[in-house]
């Protein structure tokens, strides 16, 4: 082989190496982008993939995954729309469709109001948020706790009962430091709002002020400085969300908020006992939030993707989101089977509020961690 | 393993380029040196060049601002208090509980000795998060020291879980082989004939330990203990997992710092306040090592 041939035969295996997706370009693919973590990965390869092979054998489900990269895929879709050229992507698993800024206005994602799904009149109405993401599994921050030591028909069911509660059973209750995982996060946030009037609407991504806004956190720092001293410790904070599920494990405390799914799971693999039930406060519940697909209208095959997002829709695969990934369903729990419905029936969302992130999320951590964290020394 | 030198590696290539009359040695040396050059010291100058200025109406000016607000900060000096405590007492029980096994291990020589060093090496091999879980497990609530105390009839032990206890224990089982091992190199000096001198002389153990060994370790202990500090000041995972929410110790509290809170300023402010700790234990390690080569080459 001659200098030339191997220059020109390095470049064909580089081309060739560098455009997978163009080479295997491929008319009955779907390409599904999927942000989550393997969990997720795995849920749509082994779970909704040959579900949805079976009932359409002529296509073939490409799940790729995308973690935390998904913007450029995103721009690239967008940049195709209004040419001929495919953008190879068909359907995301969860995506903000309001991002890029104008992607709406320029008629990037199906409007699923009008796509005729036969199963988008079952979810949960609580769970949509806008006509362009359809939600299929969500997650919430509950308050997980031991049956052996609290009876369910005394479970506090507002924020003033779990205070009450509290007092009256020192050291049996623990959250995880707002900073080092969103279940106590989400419970500092829902002091918050308790103490600005339960009103989420309060907070938005874009209505943070220096001072003012401290104002209203610093009166929900107080009412966790209220509860410090029978919190477990007093006054000690587990440094993330698993460490709390640990707590409630080995019966040390009573009571701690916990990811809706990361409970469950822990539940289903028995870290967690059966002896451990979820509650939900009824007056405003803590914040959570739902993964949402988007479909691009751009996408090679806009139709046949329309019934893959059916398909994740309909009761058998939003049975599994509960059972394999302990999530919550999408759906309606009257779509469910009875059984299982009755089993999470505590967990069912009635209302699912938000906290926006941005200088929010820096104002909370310094703010609990200089206010209520030394508050109760140990 | 005695054999480990406390001598850096770096130092004697170091030596060997400077001295060397080829080129090939500086070409060595180029390229370690211009990493740590690129890599260290131009951050580290970026750092302390951000954290002494502010952008003032014509453009940057000098400041001590972000030193002011560390130093009248009460939050922040109680997390940099409680990590000098925590580095200090760490430092106290290594040396203790390393010293009487590096004698043993040196002076020894049953088959248990190999045993007991490759116990004592054993934590070199166990990542920290896992030491971490492990800890919680064991003397966390309820863990199995309380399920063996409760079995004898016991009351539950204080657990050091959350507490400034918990990253102390951690990270004396996290840094005892690094300790043991220098120690061990230092008692490497000590001569057997020195001490059966002094013992048919009539000296006791501890006169033996006090005045014939430790004399000739002091400059080991001091590099022992410089080399801890600096690995304590730095810890993150052990603090992080087991630590209370406040105080906590320097490395949390710089994370947090820059992606939680969002203040890089604050978080180079306090990187560099403990980086000049730091420099101040680099200094004995640096003045020691150059001591006892002097002491070799005279």
């Amino acid at each position: 082989m001659n200098r030339r041939q191997l220059l020109s035969c390095t470049f064909a295996i580089a081309a060739l190496m560098a455009a997978p997706g163009a080479a295997l370009a491929d008319a009955d693919r779907i390409d599904v982008y999927i942000t989550g973590d393997s969990n997720i990965i795995n849920f749509w390869n082994n779970v909704i993939k040959p579900v949805y092979e079976d009932a359409h054998p002529e296509y073939t489900l490409n799940v790729v995954s995308a973690r935390n990269n998904i913007a450029p895929i995103v721009e690239r879709t967008m940049a195709a729309l209004g040419t001929e050229t495919d953008p190879q992507v068909d359907i995301f698993d969860e995506n903000d469709p309001n991002l890029p800024a104008g992607a709406i206005e320029k008629g990037l994602w199906v409007d699923f109001t009008e796509a005729g799904l036969v199963n988008y009149d079952k979810i949960n109405p609580v769970t949509l948020e806008t006509d362009y993401g359809l939600p299929y599994r969500g997650t919430q921050v509950v308050l997980a706790y031991d049956t052996s030591k609290l009876d369910p028909a005394d479970v506090p069911t507002t924020w003033d009962e779990l205070v009450a509660w509290m007092k009256a059973n020192p050291g049996e209750f623990v959250y995880n430091r707002p900073d080092t995982g969103g279940s106590g996060g989400n419970f500092v946030r829902r002091a918050i709002h308790e103490a600005n009037g339960r009103d989420p609407s309060l907070f938005q991504i874009d209505n943070y002020v220096e001072g003012e806004s401290d104002a209203m956190l610093a009166q929900g720092f107080e009412l966790l400085k209220d509860i410090a001293p029978y919190t477990y410790g007093p006054g000690s904070y587990t440094a993330d969300n698993m460490q709390s599920i640990q707590m409630l494990a080995q019966g040390v405390v009573t009571m701690a908020p916990v990811w809706s799914d990361m409970a469950l799971n822990a539940v289903n693999k028995g870290v967690l006992p059966e002896t451990i039930a979820f509650a939900q406060l009824q007056d405003l519940a803590f914040a959570g939030g739902f993964a949402d697909m988007t479909v691009p209208t751009n996408a090679g095959n806009l139709d046949a993707t329309l019934k893959l997002a059916d398909i994740v829709l309909s009761a058998p695969i939003q049975e599994k989101v509960v059972t394999e990934i302990g999530a919550f369903p999408a759906v309606a729990w009257e779509h469910l089977p009875a059984e299982l419905a009755n089993k999470y029936a505590a967990l069912q969302p009635a209302s699912i509020p938000t906290f926006p992130g941005g200088p929010w999320v820096s104002a909370i951590s310094d703010g609990w961690f200089r206010s209520v964290a030394p508050h109760v020394e140990r | 393993m005695s054999s480990v030198d406390a001598t850096p590696i770096g130092a004697g290539a170091k030596a060997r380029g400077a001295g060397g009359r080829r080129p090939i040695g500086l070409l060595l040396v180029a390229a370690p040196v211009a990493l740590v050059l690129g890599l260290i010291i131009w951050p580290v100058a970026l750092s302390v060049f951000d954290t002494l200025t502010v952008h003032g109406p014509q453009g940057l000016e000098f400041s001590l601002e972000a030193y002011r607000f560390f130093f009248t900060d009460g939050f922040s000096l109680r997390n940099l208090w409680l990590t000098i405590r925590v580095a200090a007492i760490c430092t106290v029980l290594l040396l203790v509980i390393s010293l009487p096994i590096a004698l043993y291990l040196r002076f020894s020589e049953t088959r248990l000795a190999g045993y007991i060093q490759a116990l004592a090496l054993f934590p070199l091999f166990v990542p920290s998060i896992l030491l971490a879980y492990a800890l919680i497990r064991t003397l966390g609530p309820n863990g199995t020291v309380d399920t063996l105390l409760v079995a004898a009839g016991l009351p539950k032990m204080p657990t050091p879980y959350l507490t400034p206890w918990g990253p102390i224990i951690g990270l004396v089982w996290d840094n005892l082989p690094l300790t043991l091992l220098i120690v061990l190199a230092g008692l490497a000096n000590v001569s057997r004939a020195s001490i059966e001198a002094a013992r048919d002389v009539g000296a006791g153990s501890l006169t033996i330990l006090w005045h014939i060994i430790l004399p000739r370790i002091r400059g080991t202990l001091l590099v022992a203990a410089s080399f801890v500090i600096l690995g304590l000041f730095s810890a993150f995972t052990l603090p992080y997992l087991l630590g209370p929410a406040a105080p906590e110790m320097m490395g949390p509290f710089m994370r947090r710092t820059i992606i939680e809170v969002d203040d890089p300023v604050q978080a180079r402010t306090q990187a560099v306040v403990t980086f000049a700790l730091c420099a101040v234990f680099a200094l004995f390690y640096v003045r020691s090592v150059a001591r006892s080569r002097r002491e070799q080459t005279s």
